[in-house]
Formats: structure tokens, sequence, C-alpha cells
């Protein structure tokens, strides 16, 4: 039963992203033609009612709405975002080169951000009011305060052109010949580095809070006084008692700072030039690419809400008491 | 003698002033003894059973003296109190519901501290586990120990619980209102179910239940805003209780009429002076405002904090 | 009781930083030694005229700055002002009529919250014209369900405590009790809200215009950053130390501030976090 409410549930939700994305462009001010053109919204087309009608005919925008809408989805369902203006290629097509890059950034930052940010957290909160407590919270909230697109230039300045450590951006050496797949793995990784570590520190603060204020509510629970009343050692009471109920909240939570993540990458991807999805959508903004706009947003956002399914699978196999309503 | 506390004294500081949680207490135990430790909520018993498992915080001022058998439990380390908590002392938490940890299996919340103080290894603990279930009649214990918490009844966890006490065959255990939350029929199930496993055992019994306390305890401490007033061998608390506030407490049970004790039991900051219970006493005199009672032994094991009595 | 000091010492360090920048916001014509949108000589180095320089097209930059405060934190707290209102308000509405009303508010924050806001800003701002008042519409869109969710979960629990029961006993109408017995309460949650939302915006603002998307006129410290960054080479020069490093230093601060005075209040408004082990409840 729960299981069959949460799938309707996300179902409706991305229903309504496609919904969003559908109107985007026919109730926002200005021309809906001009946005699959690519033209100034605010500007009159120069074109003669002929050449209007019949690009208007071309992309199916004289239909009455409810027939675009149905349109839209059988489209859709096929895998058809598109045109991009700027490319001239299917958006899909666009999106699926970048992605690579956009998932190898996320995921190496994610796997090292989410159990740095628990291990430190919990650590904190087990050593509540302590010097090491007070120093990392105080650490970890003024680090957390600059955003990623400050943090990440000012890493380019020091690390990449003061000290020549790391390349100045993109994701890998341009133009460069590997004589081996090894190499070729190096240089990948030596144009991660930076970026990867910008999104960590930008997005750490978020889960360590979490962690520590989750754990603080579980140290002062009646079972941990249980655990201790046992004669168990204190290192055991926080792996085996303490940690996965304090996990649960952040469980939850985990979806909607995987949701920050994809965002905090758009904004890295700029300052390195790298070229994920990220900065596809800031090229096309700045483009006024609105088809591959409208194409990511739908990507990313379907993206973000299946994550949040899988978090909600997750709590269920986490938490018995869910798995029996 | 099991336990002998002498003058135990547990005082926290807190924003609004010095909480006076446990005020001079002497209090001893017997082998196979069955003590009950009787008050109303918030006047410090369950932080005197606390205080002698040494599971309050750190920055919680304790003096005094515990002697557990020869041991003085306020001077040993913390890694030596650990190996007496839950082998030799066990203590029986109140609430049931969250003291048991919510995403562990039962089995294993009993299992661990099996594992922990009789070194046995992963199957024999699991087995031991189910045994323990088994003992505190827990129906189908093997398919009962793979279960949550949250699957057991109100009852059947207070059972887990006892079992989880009982794994390593205590010498001492203290259990904090062990029947609190429970309907009538269950209650005293559980009370002859304590009474079965704590017969060759000394017990500390922590409750506000005067008939709880009458079916399992040889002698009765009363106690009123951090210390102790009355303490005597059960019968004679029930038949001929000395201390108003005892009276009281007798006079409030339902079958006596119900008749409560005027007023509230005081803050542990602000205590009042003379005799702490002197503003709800019905035959309070002059002598009651001003000076403190000491616990008199009025007859051969009966002690008295009154000087009325 | 380290844990009270360290407190009130992050509480004050934080309302100290925000007490400053909002000076400056207030009094930006009179601190500012020139008006941002007067031109001088171009790409200056600091002097004692300029002392941040200037930019490529010659505005003095420190007025720039000194003037970007007044944009940035306008609209944070507008932003966060009316989304909290509102939000408020809903979390309200949906707390104390529990029939189809209150399912449907929290359904709709549920949704709300479920689908990435900040993308869908991004999006909307691209297709909108470039101005402050329009992302301030937008970010309001998106800015008062966490509020919403929180004033309700409020109430929900007030509810089922005894004194609004017999304040209705009483006779008290509905609109008394949520004056006099639930909104005190709610109070101090909604205050540590809107001083989350109020370092989301300042975020999620500098974000929207590093992308170039910020009001070209009014120009924020996102878009002051957002424009140095642009300009090529910069950090082969020196000049990212004071055309860079001014507004993303202030954009830090004002988040700093915020969270440490949200992070002080909180530790003081959440009991749980203080209750002592062992108290008999």
């Amino acid at each position: 039963m729960h299981y069959i409410n949460k799938l309707a549930y996300y179902l409706v939700i991305i229903l309504i992203i496609l919904s969003i994305n559908f109107f985007l462009p026919r109730a926002m001010p200005g021309d809906p033609l001009a946005y699959v053109l690519g033209e100034n919204p605010d500007m009159p087309i120069r074109m003669t009612e002929e050449e209007r009608e019949m690009k208007l005919a071309e992309y199916g925008l004289d239909k009455p709405l409810p027939e675009q809408y149905v349109d839209y989805m059988i489209k859709l369902s096929k895998g058809d975002l598109g045109h991009s203006i700027y490319y001239k290629n299917p958006v899909m097509d666009e999106i699926l080169i970048r992605l690579k890059w956009t998932l190898l950034l996320t995921g190496t930052a994610t796997v090292i951000y989410m159990p740095l940010g628990i291990f430190l957290g919990a650590e904190s909160a087990w050593a509540r009011g302590k010097k090491k407590d007070t120093l990392s919270l105080i650490t970890i909230l003024t680090v957390s305060s600059f955003p990623s697109f400050v943090l990440g230039t000012l890493f380019v300045i020091f690390f990449a052109f003061k000290l020549g450590l790391f390349p100045l951006g993109c994701a890998n050496t341009i133009g460069a010949t590997y004589a081996n797949p090894l190499e070729e793995a190096l240089d990948i990784l030596h144009h991660l580095i930076l970026p990867v570590a910008t999104l960590i520190i930008a997005h750490i603060g978020g889960t360590y809070l979490l962690m520590r204020n989750s754990m603080l509510s579980v140290i002062g629970a009646d079972y941990i006084l249980s655990a201790r009343a046992k004669g168990l050692s204190e290192r055991y009471i926080l792996n085996r008692h303490a940690i996965r109920n304090a996990l649960l909240p952040i469980v939850t939570m985990a979806a909607l700072t995987i949701g920050f993540m994809t965002v905090g990458t758009i904004f890295v991807e700029k300052v390195f030039a790298y070229p994920g999805i990220g900065l596809l959508l800031y090229d096309s903004v700045l483009r006024r690419d609105y088809p591959l706009i409208q194409g990511i947003f739908l990507f990313i956002s379907i993206f973000v809400v299946l994550a949040n399914f899988i978090a909600d699978m997750a709590y269920v196999w986490l938490d018995p008491r869910v798995s029996d309503e | 003698m099991i336990l002998k506390i002498s003058k135990l004294k547990t005082h926290f500081s807190t924003p609004d002033g010095l909480v006076r949680a446990v005020d001079t207490i002497d209090l001893s135990i017997r082998e196979r003894e069955t003590v009950g430790l009787i008050g109303e909520t918030g006047c410090g018993k369950t932080v005197l059973g606390l205080t002698i498992t040494r599971l309050l915080q750190s920055s919680t001022t304790v003096k005094g003296t515990i002697i557990y058998k020869e041991t003085n439990l306020l001077k040993i380390s913390e890694t030596e109190m650990r190996r007496i908590r839950g082998d030799e002392i066990a203590m029986i938490l109140q609430n049931p519901t969250t003291s048991l940890n919510p995403v562990m299996r039962v089995g294993e919340q009993i299992a661990e501290v099996i594992r922990l103080h009789q070194g046995l290894n992963k199957k024999d603990a699991a087995e031991k586990a189910i045994k323990m279930l088994g003992s505190v009649r827990i129906p189908s214990p093997s398919q009962r120990a793979n279960e949550y918490p949250h699957e057991f009844s109100g009852g059947m966890k207070q059972r887990v619980m006892i079992a989880m006490g009982l794994a390593c065959n205590p010498s001492l255990i203290i259990a904090d209102e062990p029947t609190k939350g429970l309907d009538v029929t269950i209650k005293s199930q559980i009370i002859k179910l304590l009474k079965e496993v704590t017969k060759e055992k000394a017990m500390l019994l922590i409750t506000h239940d005067l008939s709880v306390a009458r079916a399992l305890c040889d002698r009765i401490a009363l106690m009123y805003a951090g210390e102790l007033v009355e303490c005597a061998p059960a019968g004679e608390i029930f038949d001929a209780p000395r201390h108003p506030y005892t009276r009281g407490f007798l006079g409030s049970l339902p079958r006596n009429g119900l008749v409560p004790i005027p007023g509230m039991s005081p803050s542990l900051i602000n205590l009042p002076q003379g005799c702490r219970f002197h503003p709800r006493c019905a035959n309070a005199k002059a002598i009651c405002k001003r000076k403190h009672p000491g616990m008199t032994e009025i007859e051969d094991g009966h002690f008295v904090r009154c000087f009325d009595a | 009781m380290t844990g009270v000091k360290v407190n009130n010492v992050l509480g004050s360090l934080g309302l100290g930083i925000l007490a400053i920048l909002i000076t400056v916001a207030i009094f930006a014509p009179q601190i500012a030694p020139y008006d941002p949108h007067d031109t001088y000589k171009w790409m200056e180095r600091p002097s004692s005229e300029h002392l941040l320089g200037t930019n490529d097209v010659g505005n003095d930059i420190l007025s720039e700055v000194i003037y970007g405060t007044r944009v940035s934190l306008f609209i944070a707290f507008t932003v966060s002002i009316t989304a909290i209102i509102i939000g408020t308000a809903l979390g309200l509405i949906a707390g104390y009529s529990s029939g189809v009303l209150g399912f449907l508010i929290m359904r709709i924050v549920d949704i709300f919250l479920t689908i990435p806001r900040m993308v869908l800003i991004i999006v909307l701002a691209a297709f909108l014209t470039q101005s402050i008042w329009n992302l301030i519409v937008i970010f309001i869109i998106f800015g008062w369900m966490m509020t919403a969710r929180i004033v309700r979960s409020e109430v929900l629990t007030l509810r089922s405590q005894y004194y609004v029961d017999s304040a209705k006993m009483l006779g008290g109408s509905d609109r008394y009790i949520i004056w006099r017995h639930i909104l005190p309460n709610v109070v101090p949650l909604v205050v540590v809200q809107f001083i989350m939302e109020a370092s989301h915006v300042i975020i999620a603002e500098a974000g929207i215009s590093f992308l170039g998307l910020g009001d070209p006129v009014a120009r924020s410290w996102g878009t002051i950053f957002n424009y140095a960054f642009e300009y090529p080479n910069i950090i082969l020069s020196d000049a990212w130390m004071w055309w860079m490093l001014p507004p993303g230093l202030c954009i830090a601060a004002t988040v700093l501030g915020l969270t440490f005075v949200g992070y002080a209040l909180e530790e003081r408004l959440n009991p749980k976090l203080k209750t002592v082990v062992g108290m008999e409840a």
C-alpha cells in the first residue's frame, strides 16, 4: 500500500513538471513562436503573415491548446525534447553528450561528501559542547557561507593559477593525444579535483548540520540510556545504536541535497568551464536557446524526483516501523 | 548486605539553579531482598537509580558512598563500572516503548549484552537470547526474537526489558516503574513474573504504585523531595505508617477513598525551610517550619523523619 | 554551560555583521563616494580616489559594492518577509482547518518541495525580463513552503494541548484563539524561518546573477561578481582582488551573519537539545 501511494504521488509530480514545461513558453509574456525560434520575445518578429502561419503550423502552435498538449506528451514519450536552436540538433542528443561529465562530477562529489558529512556530524554531536564539536561547527558554518562559485573562483586563482597545481578548467586537456587509457584517466582526474573539491566544500555543511542535529536528539533518547545500562562501550553504542537511528532523517534529506548538488553543479561547471549539463544550461540561457533550456529543466527535475523516490524507498528499508503500515 | 548507600547526594546545576535531586540518602539492600522506593513523580527516585548505576551526565555532582558488595561504585573507573553494568547490576528502565531501540531486532538487543559480558559467540548468544525470551513467558520466542519492538504489545515489551535485564544473571536489579502504563491484567502478570524471576536476587523497585510495592517488596522506603522520610518492613508501612506523608500516600489509594495529599510537591530547586513536607502537613507545628528533622529509628528497623513520630 | 556561551558569542557576532551591512544598505547614498553609474577612467587600480579601483566601464567599484548591498539585502528581506507571511497564513489555515483545504495546502507544499526549485527559478528567470521585481516575485513563489509546513505542525501540536481546548470551551472565537494562544507560540519558529529564508535568497540571488540573469541596472553583489568573472583574463591580472573579492566576501559575510544568528536562536528555542539526561519527566 505504502509503495503504491508513493508511486502515485511521484507520478503526479512528474506530470506536474511536464505540464509546467509545456506551459512555460505559452504562458510567458511575449510571442510563443519567438521562444521556439530563439528570437527576443519582447520584439515583434519580422515576417509576413503567411510566413508566420507556416512557422506556427510547423511547430504545431496553431492547434488548440489541448491538442498541443497531447502532441507534446506523445513526443516526450518518444524521447523527443525538440530541437536546439543553436546546435540545430535534437535536445536529447545534446544533453546525452554532456551527461557523462556531470555524472562524473556530481557522482564523485556525492560519494565523498555524504559519508564525510555524516561522519563529521556524528562525531561532532557525540562530542557535544566539547572543543572538537565547537571548532568543527564554526569552521563548517563559515566555509558553507561561501557560494560555490565564489569558492570555486578562489580555488582557480590560488591552486590553478598561482600555484599551478591544477589546470584552469575544462574536463580534459584540449587536443591531447593519450598514449594509453591510464594517461587519459589521470588527465581527467587532474581536471576533476578542483571542481569536485568545490562542490564538496560548498555542500558538506547541510549534511553535517543535519546529522549533528539528528544525532543530538538520538543521544537524549531512552534507548541510548538503555544501551549504556547494559555496560556497552560508547563507541559500540555510537556505531550500533545511535547512527542507524540518526540516519533516518538524513535519508529523506539525501534526495533534497542531491537536488542542491545538481543545481550547484551549474555554478561550478561555469567557473571551471566544465563541459557538463550545467555549463550547457548556462550557455543556453546566454543564447536564449529555449528548447534546450526546457529540455535541461525537464531532465534535471525528473532526475531529482527519481532521487526522492529512491530515498523514500530506502527509508522504508531502514525503518522497520514504516514497512508494516 | 549487597548494596549500602550512605550520605548520597546527587545535584545538577541548571540555568535555573541547583537541583537537589537526591539529598543525603542512606539506604541498604540485603541479599535476595526486594526494597521498594516509593514517591511521587519528580521526587528524585529515578535519579537515585541512575546514580547507583552511574548513568548520569558527567557534569552531575555526586557525593557520598555506594558500596556494592565490597566496592565503592563512586570510586572505580568508568571501564570497571561498565563491567558491572548489565552484568552484576541490571537496570530495567522505565518506558519500554522508548527504551528499546526501534531499529534493532529484539533478539539482538538481548544478545548483545550476553556477548559483551559472557563472551559468547554470535550464535550461542542469539540462542541464549531466545531462551531468555522464553523464560519471561513470551510465546514462540525464536520467531519473536527476529521481530522489531513496534511489533510487540506494551506488556510484551516490558517482558523484553525484564529479559534484557536478567540476561547476564545479575545479583542486583534496579527496576524503574516496571508496571507504568499497563492495564490491570497485564500489570498483575508482570508482577507475578517479577516475583518469580527475582526470587534469588536483590532488587530495588522504583515505583509510585503502592499495590505493586505491596505485592513485591520486603521493605519499603518512601522518598519525598529528594530525601527518605520513612523506611520500614513492608507490613509495618501498610499497617502502621508513622510519617504523615506515608499516611497521606496510603490515603490516596483508591480503596482508601482517594483522598489526595493537599498541595504540590516542592521543586527540587527551591526546597522549603525546616521539614520539607511541612507546607502540606496537616499536623505541622512551629518546630517543623524551623528545623529539619533527622531520620530516627523508632522501632527496630523502622526509620521515620518526623518530630511527631 | 559552554554551549550557551558559544551560542551567545556566535549570535552577537552574527548580529554585529548584519547591523553593519544593514546600515551600509540604508545609508548607501551617504556612504558611497560616487554614484555607481558615473564613469571614470576604466580598469584603474585602487588609489586614494577610487579605493577599490574602477571596473571595465569606469564605475567606482567601492560605490558599486555599497549600492549592491542595498540591492542584495532589499531582495533578500522583501522576499523573506513576504514569503514568511504567506507561509504562516497558509500554515495556520492548514493546521487549524483540518478539512479538504488543509489537505490541499499540504499537498501543494509537498509538491513544491519535491520539484528542484533552483532549476525552475533559473528557467523562469531566463524566460522573463531581467529585473529585480521579477526575481522577487519568483523567489516569493518558491519561498513559503517550509514555513507553512513548520507552522502547521506547530499548530497541530498546540491544538492537541489542553489550553487551546479550554479556551474554546470558555467560548473563545477561532480568531481570538489564533491571536492569543497560537500565534505567540508560532512567532519564534517563524523568526528562525525568516532568517533561513533570507540566507537562501542571498545565495540563490547571487547564483542567478552569476549566471547573468540579474538586473543589469540595479546591480547586486552577484551581478558585480559576474561582470568581473566575465572580464577576459581577470585572474591573470590582480584586478580580481578589488573587483571580485569584495562582492564575494560580502555575500559570504551576509550568509555567515544570518547563519550565526539563526543558529543561536534555534539552539535557544529548541529545548529538546538541552534536556538533562536522566531527569525525571
